[in-house]
């Protein structure tokens, strides 16, 4: 019997060793490879879509005055520019690398869930579908700001119901890939790996995904509250109703500061992965790397207060919001300094993976820096709502989380296409994108200490210059991540064929460098030992 | 290990990863209606 039942699996198997051809391979794909492929397209053109977004709202700003679009189109913009690019290109960003590197360095065959991996892809670009499609119907978009505030977001015109709806879906999509995460982390790792002797990113993911399970519901909840308060007479935000509207905005941020980290930990991840490869040494304190993670983790949930300080909140509340932020500096000073010592006395070379994850580290720092400038008490009710705060998360989020995507795509882009892609290009985009990143944003930081407020699509005329710089610096780098966009696609369709160690540094570290360039269909179809 | 073996491994894996995933999910939808019965809650007392 039994033997009959491995004979059948065997048969079953056989159906599986190639990919299905045209739209079925991706329609009906269970291969991690497949739709970690599609994941990272979707977030591509995504990337694209909240940037033509982004090029809008500076195009707008480049000098005062109204002059491309009205107040209302504005704001709809700043709130859709902000869903797409945290929903729909960071989060799938990386769940496209998880998908991909994590059965391969944790020597698995696959995920443990492959079709509820198709089912949590395709909800996405159902879910923003109906997102984009909000700027058509009557009333707009919504342009509440995306933390969805009440009682502004209950202002939403007929586009209110699918906002909530699409982010429902979005919510289900990253609960179902953190889900199959956990399950394949725990159960499909290689005979011998243990937790200690997992690669930083599959790490840095495990933690993410307990975040995603703990805070995405709870966003799921407020707004499925939001909801019931606009059409079914609830009153839970709701003031005249008796209902709170502070309450949502505790929620919001309980969800909303854990999800920062969602952004971020991959990428400490993909970093921690780089640096050691490039400097041709072991990551330094690598233990202290994963405890690092889960600390900044655990901090995550007991911060939110320090979004809503001008909220007015007791003295003692604002004292302990100010320091559980502060502390959050002792974790990631951690990463932060071994990261410089896995470089000290290396043997360091600068390929496009190493150059965007020193320039993460120095400008995830600034991001840093300014964030602990946030978290003082007083120094916030001066920066609240202004350019301060937007330069502030745009340190974090573009060359911080997006600059370390773009380091892990770099890095295992050969991996997967078998062919090295065109350096010069690459490097190239590499420099476009880090100067034109800090013309972008610090002067913006200029902006907010002057007292420009954000969310507004004119300003006083004394703010006209540093204005006029950002959005040359806006222009720049988007017109500079075309080139990202051209190296993907030149590298697919060929060039150089890629060794399976790819970069010299890699050999012995991470279980994906004993695969083959281009990596095989099936990863793992026996267990790799690991001694 | 026998085939017979191997496919008692097997079904065992696929039980833990079966029982991993329906308790994550439970935990999911227990934080999403949790926190909407706190509120109701809230709002009654």
């Amino acid at each position: 019997m039994a033997n009959a039942h491995a004979s059948d699996t065997a048969h079953h198997d056989d159906h599986h060793d190639q990919p299905a051809t045209g739209i079925k391979r991706w329609l009906f794909a269970t291969n991690h490879k497949d739709i970690g492929t599609m994941y990272l397209v979707f977030s591509l053109i995504m990337f694209f879509i909240g940037g033509a977004m982004a090029m809008v709202i500076r195009a707008e700003l480049f000098q005062p005055g109204l002059q491309l679009v009205d107040p209302v189109l504005f704001n709809q913009l700043t709130t859709n520019h902000a869903l797409v690019m945290i929903f729909g290109a960071v989060m799938p960003a990386f769940v496209g690398l998880a998908n991909w590197m994590i059965p391969m360095q944790i020597g698995a065959p696959d995920m443990a869930l492959p079709r509820m991996n198709n089912f949590s892809f395709w909800i996405l670009p159902f879910a923003f579908t109906l997102l984009l499609s909000t700027f058509l119907v009557p009333g707009g978009a919504a342009a509440g700001g995306w933390t969805l505030y009440p009682p502004l977001s209950l202002q939403t015109g007929d586009s209110f119901p699918m906002l909530i709806f699409a982010i429902h879906m979005m919510g289900i999509s990253s609960i179902m890939g953190a889900i199959n995460v956990i399950v394949t982390i725990m159960n499909m790792r290689a005979p011998g790996m243990n937790l200690l002797k997992m690669p930083l990113f599959t790490w840095s993911w495990l933690i993410t995904a307990y975040l995603l399970i703990a805070v995405m519901p709870v966003l799921a909840g407020a707004v499925t509250m939001l909801l019931t308060d606009h059409f079914f007479g609830t009153s839970f935000f709701n003031a005249a109703g008796g209902g709170d509207p502070v309450m949502f905005e505790h929620i919001f941020w309980f969800f909303g500061h854990p999800e920062v980290y969602i952004m971020i930990l991959p990428a400490f991840g993909i970093i921690s992965e780089i640096l050691p490869t490039f400097s041709r040494k072991p990551l330094f304190g690598a233990t202290s790397m994963i405890y690092a993670i889960a600390s900044i983790a655990f901090l995550s949930f007991i911060v939110w207060g320090h979004h809503m300080f001008v909220d007015g909140m007791p003295l003692a509340a604002q004292l302990f919001y100010m320091m559980s932020t502060m502390l959050i500096a002792v974790p990631t000073g951690v990463k932060v300094f071994n990261w410089t010592a896995t470089m000290w006395r290396g043997s360091l070379s600068f390929e496009p993976p190493m150059l965007f994850a020193i320039a993460f580290l120095f400008l995830f720092s600034i991001g840093g820096f300014s964030g602990l400038m946030l978290a003082i008490v007083p120094a916030d009710f001066q920066y609240n709502q202004t350019y301060f705060v937007v330069a502030h998360f745009h340190y974090v989020l573009v060359p911080g989380a997006i600059f370390g995507i773009m380091a892990g795509v770099y890095y295992w882009l050969p991996k997967w296409t078998g062919h090295m892609y065109n350096m010069t290009l690459a490097k190239t985009h590499f420099w476009l994108s880090a100067i034109f990143v800090n013309v972008l944003f610090f002067p913006q930081h200029f902006l907010g200490l002057a007292g420009m407020p954000r969310r507004i699509p004119d300003y006083a005329v004394q703010f006209t210059d540093w204005n006029m710089v950002s959005s040359i610096g806006g222009f720049c780098f988007g017109a500079s991540q075309i080139l990202f966009a051209v190296v993907i696609v030149q590298c697919a369709r060929g060039g150089k064929k890629a060794t399976a160690e790819v970069w010299e540094g890699t050999h012995p570290a991470g279980l994906e460098w004993t695969l083959p360039s281009p990596a095989p269909y099936h990863s793992f179809s026996t267990a790799p030992e690991i001694p | 290990m026998s085939t017979a073996e191997s496919e008692v491994a097997r079904s065992t894996n696929r039980r833990r990863i079966r029982n991993g995933a329906l308790g994550l999910a439970g935990l999911a939808i227990m934080f999403y209606l949790g926190f909407i019965a706190l509120l109701v809650f809230r709002r009654y007392h």
